[in-house]
């Protein structure tokens, strides 16, 4: 037996536990840590079946070439050359910025330097990017605008400290599930109070004093509305206002716009609700915010995350334990993969690409002449250009954008659109289905590196297995990527070495090695190696000097109902499954209970369609069609439609709007116009709740 | 008696290795006790019941039962050595005692004897549980225990091959183990009383529907509690097929699912929340005794440190008779 501790490949939460394997060395359990600090001897049913999926059958073991309009095994020389040298040709021939690269919050902090450190140094383009554009963008914008740094501003040990919680766009419990229990028990046993706006009825609803279910794309006017009554009620804190913020005038003049009455007409709940919701917030002593996709995931997203900064800054909320705006990353990596600039704005610890010392700086240390100094393409935007022919080559590391990303058939345009496309990844998915060449990586049991969870805590991942197959780690196959398109400067003999560069070359992460994170993990910010790391942002200062008021005015969803589409289509993740399913989907209980595509909807809804629970449906948008299994249920309201997005069999994002907020790139995945109807020959499904 | 040091003890375990897979209770890289093999991580036979359950040995989470290819079918088969375990406390003792018989009657589970037969079980208890917790010494239900003084262990053979086994042992001094019987006798049993004053007001049927639908309310249906639980039997069958082998995997299932009791009907005599949560306390506190004789939660407490919701078998039967007692 051997037992390898190592963190958790699904949500942000990182949870550490044991990969055992047996003496075969096949994985064959999952025991929790009972010292982490997070885990506590304790998972989510996520992480304790994190273990079977590794072997599944499915598995990509060897590299493909298509050929012939089919995949051909080949070996690794052969098809890590046809990667490179099509890449460059396209660069000669298109130039630097027609090809890009896709990261992924899925693989680790040394992976995305590198692939970040791959497109730059070797390939000299910007355009790279993960999927924390379509999660999170909104958020890093947004809370790097207001706070001077665009992450979560406490622990997650705070949630039990809280007096008061406020979770709006977080459906805790499911998609966070060790902050979610402790956000109740702090409820339940200690007696915070808990705030809930989400017009699901979300287990944490269920606590919830106060339970607002306002209208999908309402966030900006019911926060207004909310601050508009605790500056009438004078509950703000004039001190924390006054010595920390800037830019109060402002926020007061717009707020006044919003009295309560007016935010419950738009939101479509009752100004005592929002006056209720606006004292509970201001009169607790810690206060803290709690968000997620609900809030991040619109046109108006980075405006949505701007506002609950305004509110966490107006009642001096910031700063201490027990409070703080606490954005939930989605992804066990997706903090780390924004950390280490896989973004095309910024180099590794958010130091921007326009600024000539900043590149200077990576200049020197990376041994090239002159990095490219205009912001690049992101995942939206980059699958636009290639629809438009704009972008000729792709390579992409662990995403799925043919289930992930907004509007599947312009996706699959886009690929197919696409001169070339390379595809790492450890299954075969959707989107290698359009790939010239596919390269099958190790999992994250067959490697070591670190993950960077929600909390800004950098925690190792360690090699329990030997790869399978011929499958190689990520970081292996991009030093061998970087070395065949003729860049010298990517030779590392572990991911530790990676490390090392990174610590000097991110000020934030300079105090990280993995000697020092062998037990525990490091909180950034960690600006040297006798620092303790940082748990609570913004003690007595912000980043930026004073925190920003940027207050923001309501603007509708990029495309309501209509009498043709009469219903609001909302997308988001179940417990039971992660994104799109590559992992969950292949391992055993998880797929077992749910495995396919449903979509809720609201019984009075249901009975005026004629629709019966488990009745196969069609789901129609402006985009596609897809068929789902009706779930009759007042988890949502009247109106509203919400689907995961996990299934290729009901592809939710086949439905989906890619319509953008302006500043960020994000897609609006929480609004779009949808009607429903029963599918042709429909067959009944049973269900359970 | 005779007495050991957990020095003493270890190089006693290291001496029969080759007659025995032994498995003892060892410290991992961040502290975390789990069963291994000796020199994986430091013995640590202190600290009281491992997080995992002990009976994993016998019954794991994940094992292949069964390998096919074309014109050959392979059968699980015995390990070469006998399984010596190390490090169950008396709860778990009476744990693998009820497993022995569930997977035994009426159907003799040969996966699971494979293993179970001819293994060594070596109990620990005495003054060597957490926090400095008194553990309750066993019923005699295991080969050999150790009896923890406070500094060393009194080693006591129950069976023949425990005495056959204790012979083996260097002889660290002599030892009473009258006055840790006393200590142990006199220990509480609150946790067995409130265990079982909860499931006779269950079996009275004064815990009503509303009681569980607040459990189900909180559960997240981590499975936890199943997975850690030493009398959770349940497991689920499947074929992997990859090319032309198959292997048939049997693997822990947990009644907190609803796919657990769904029927290929799709009806589920489990379809809510709150009768999940009842299954768990109702099985083990009332189906069982009706079934076995006896309630099949011995008290180790392993699914109140396992639950991030507070349901613990314990938290759960302490608000029943609160309640409803």
């Amino acid at each position: 037996m051997n037992r390898t501790l190592t963190t958790c490949p699904y949500c942000g939460t990182g949870c550490q536990f044991y990969l055992v394997a047996d003496d075969a060395g096949r994985l064959v359990s999952v025991e929790p840590s009972t010292e982490h600090a997070v885990s506590r001897g304790q998972l989510c049913v996520k992480g304790w079946n994190a273990f079977e999926f590794v072997h599944h059958p499915d598995r990509l073991t060897q590299p493909l070439i298509r050929g012939n309009g089919r995949f051909e095994p080949a070996a690794w020389d052969e098809a890590l050359d046809l990667v490179a040298t099509r890449l460059v040709d396209l660069q000669k021939r298109h130039g630097p910025d027609s090809v890009a690269f896709f990261s992924s919050a899925k693989t680790t902090n040394e992976e995305n330097y590198l692939m970040m450190k791959l497109a730059r140094a070797a390939f000299h383009t910007n355009n790279v990017d993960h999927c924390a554009r379509l999660c999170h963008s909104s958020m890093v914008a947004g809370l790097a605008a207001a706070f001077g740094s665009g992450a979560m501003t406490n622990s997650i040990s705070c949630m039990e400290e809280a007096d008061c919680i406020f979770v709006t766009g977080s459906n805790t419990t499911e998609q966070h599930p060790l902050i979610g229990t402790r956000i109740m028990r702090n409820v339940l046993e200690r007696g915070a109070k808990l705030i809930v706006s989400d017009n699901r009825k979300i287990r944490l609803a269920r606590f919830a004093d106060v339970h607002l279910r306002p209208r999908n794309g309402t966030d900006v006017p019911l926060l207004n509305s909310m601050m508009n009554v605790i500056l009438r009620e004078r509950l703000e804190d004039k001190q924390f206002v006054a010595s920390r913020t800037e830019n109060y005038q402002k926020l007061r003049d717009v707020v006044a716009e919003y009295p309560p009455e007016k935010g419950a007409e738009i939101c479509g709940v009752t100004a005592d609700e929002i006056v209720r919701a606006a004292r509970t917030f201001a009169e607790a002593d810690r206060a803290m915010i709690v968000y997620s996709m609900g809030i991040t995931q619109h046109t108006h997203g980075v405006d949505n995350v701007r506002s609950c900064a305004n509110l966490a800054m107006l009642t001096g909320n910031l700063g201490r334990p027990g409070t703080g705006v606490n954005p939930l990353r989605g992804q066990n990596n997706v903090q780390g993969a924004c950390d280490m600039g896989a973004l095309p704005n910024v180099y590794s610890g958010y130091q921007k690409v326009t600024e000539a010392p900043i590149r200077a700086k990576f200049e020197e240390a990376w041994g090239v002449e002159s990095l490219p100094a205009e912001v690049g393409l992101g995942v939206t935007t980059a699958i636009d250009a290639a629809a438009e022919g704009k972008l000729k080559g792709l390579l992409v590391m662990g995403e799925n954008p043919m289930l992930s990303d907004p509007d599947q058939n312009h996706v699959r345009r886009a690929l197919e659109n696409l001169e070339f496309l390379a595809v790492i990844d450890i299954f075969p998915t959707q989107t290698s289905q359009f790939a010239h060449v596919v390269l099958p990586a190790a999992s994250y049991a067959e490697k070591d590196g670190t993950f960077t969870s929600t909390e800004r805590r950098v925690q190792r991942v360690r090699k329990a297995i030997d790869p399978l197959g011929g499958s190689r780690p990520d970081w292996e196959i991009l030093c061998e990527m970087g070395r065949r398109a003729g860049y010298a400067g990517m030779h590392y003999d572990s991911p530790s070495d990676v490390m090392d560069e990174i610590g000097r070359l991110t000020p934030i992460y300079a105090g990280i090695a993995y000697d020092r994170i062998r037990r525990v993990g490091l909180q950034w910010p960690c600006p040297d190696r006798r620092h303790a790391g940082t748990p609570v942002l913004h003690v007595g200062a912000f980043k930026r000097g004073r925190g920003l008021f940027s207050p923001a005015r309501y603007k509708p969803p990029a495309e309501l109902p209509d009498a043709q589409y009469p219903f609001v289509l909302s997308t988001g993740r179940c417990y039971w499954h992660f994104h799109t399913g590559t992992m969950t989907r292949r391992s055993r209980l998880l797929d077992r209970e749910v495995h396919d595509g449903y979509v809720e909807i609201n019984p009075d809804d249901a009975r005026a369609l004629g629709i019966r629970d488990g009745q196969r449906v069609t789901v129609t948008t402006r985009r596609a069609e897809v068929t789902a299994v009706a779930r009759v249920t007042d988890v949502v309201i009247q109106g509203v439609l919400f689907m995961p997005f996990h299934f290729e069999e009901g592809p939710a994002n086949a439905l989906t709007n890619n319509a953008l907020d302006p500043e960020c790139k994000i897609p609006e995945y929480k609004v779009c116009a949808a009607r429903v109807g029963s599918a042709q020959g429909a067959a009944y499904e049973s269900r359970d709740v | 008696m005779k007495a050991v040091t957990s020095d003493q003890f270890e190089t006693f375990l290291a001496s029969v290795t080759s007659a025995f897979d032994v498995r003892v209770p060892i410290a991992l890289e961040d502290g975390t006790r789990s069963l291994g093999r000796l020199g994986e991580g430091p013995l640590v036979l202190a600290g009281g019941a491992l997080p995992g359950k002990p009976t994993a040995v016998f019954f794991p989470q994940f094992e292949t039962t069964l390998t096919y290819r074309p014109g050959c079918v392979q059968m699980q088969q015995a390990p070469e050595r006998p399984l010596l375990v190390v490090g169950l406390t008396s709860e778990d003792a009476n744990c693998l005692e009820f497993m022995d018989r569930f997977f035994n009657e009426p159907f003799h589970d040969d996966v699971y004897f494979h293993k179970r037969a001819g293994a060594v079980i070596v109990v620990v208890s005495g003054r060597c549980g957490p926090n400095g917790r008194f553990l309750k010494i066993s019923r005699g239900n295991c080969d050999l225990e150790l009896v923890s003084d406070g500094a060393r262990f009194v080693v006591v053979p129950h069976t023949e091959t425990g005495r056959h086994l204790c012979d083996r042992i260097d002889n660290g001094g002599e030892a009473s183990l009258d006055p840790l019987q006393r200590e142990s006798d006199a220990l509480g049993t609150e946790f067995a009383d409130t265990v079982n004053r909860a499931s006779e007001l269950m079996r009275q049927d004064k815990v009503p529907e509303a009681f569980w639908q607040e459990l189900g309310d909180r559960c997240i249906a981590c499975t936890g509690c199943n997975l850690v639980c030493p009398t959770c039997t349940c497991f689920d069958v499947y074929d992997w097929k990859c090319g032309k082998l198959v292997e048939r995997q049997r693997l822990w299932d947990s009644c907190q699912l609803s796919g657990f009791a769904r029927e290929a009907s799709g009806f589920n005599p489990l379809s809510t929340e709150g009768s999940r949560a009842r299954r768990r306390i109702h099985h083990k506190l009332v189906a069982d005794p009706q079934r076995w004789g006896s309630i099949t939660c011995f008290h180790c407490g392993r699914c109140d440190d396992v639950c991030p919701a507070g349901l613990g078998i314990r938290a759960v039967c302490q608000k029943i008779v609160e309640r409803y007692g």
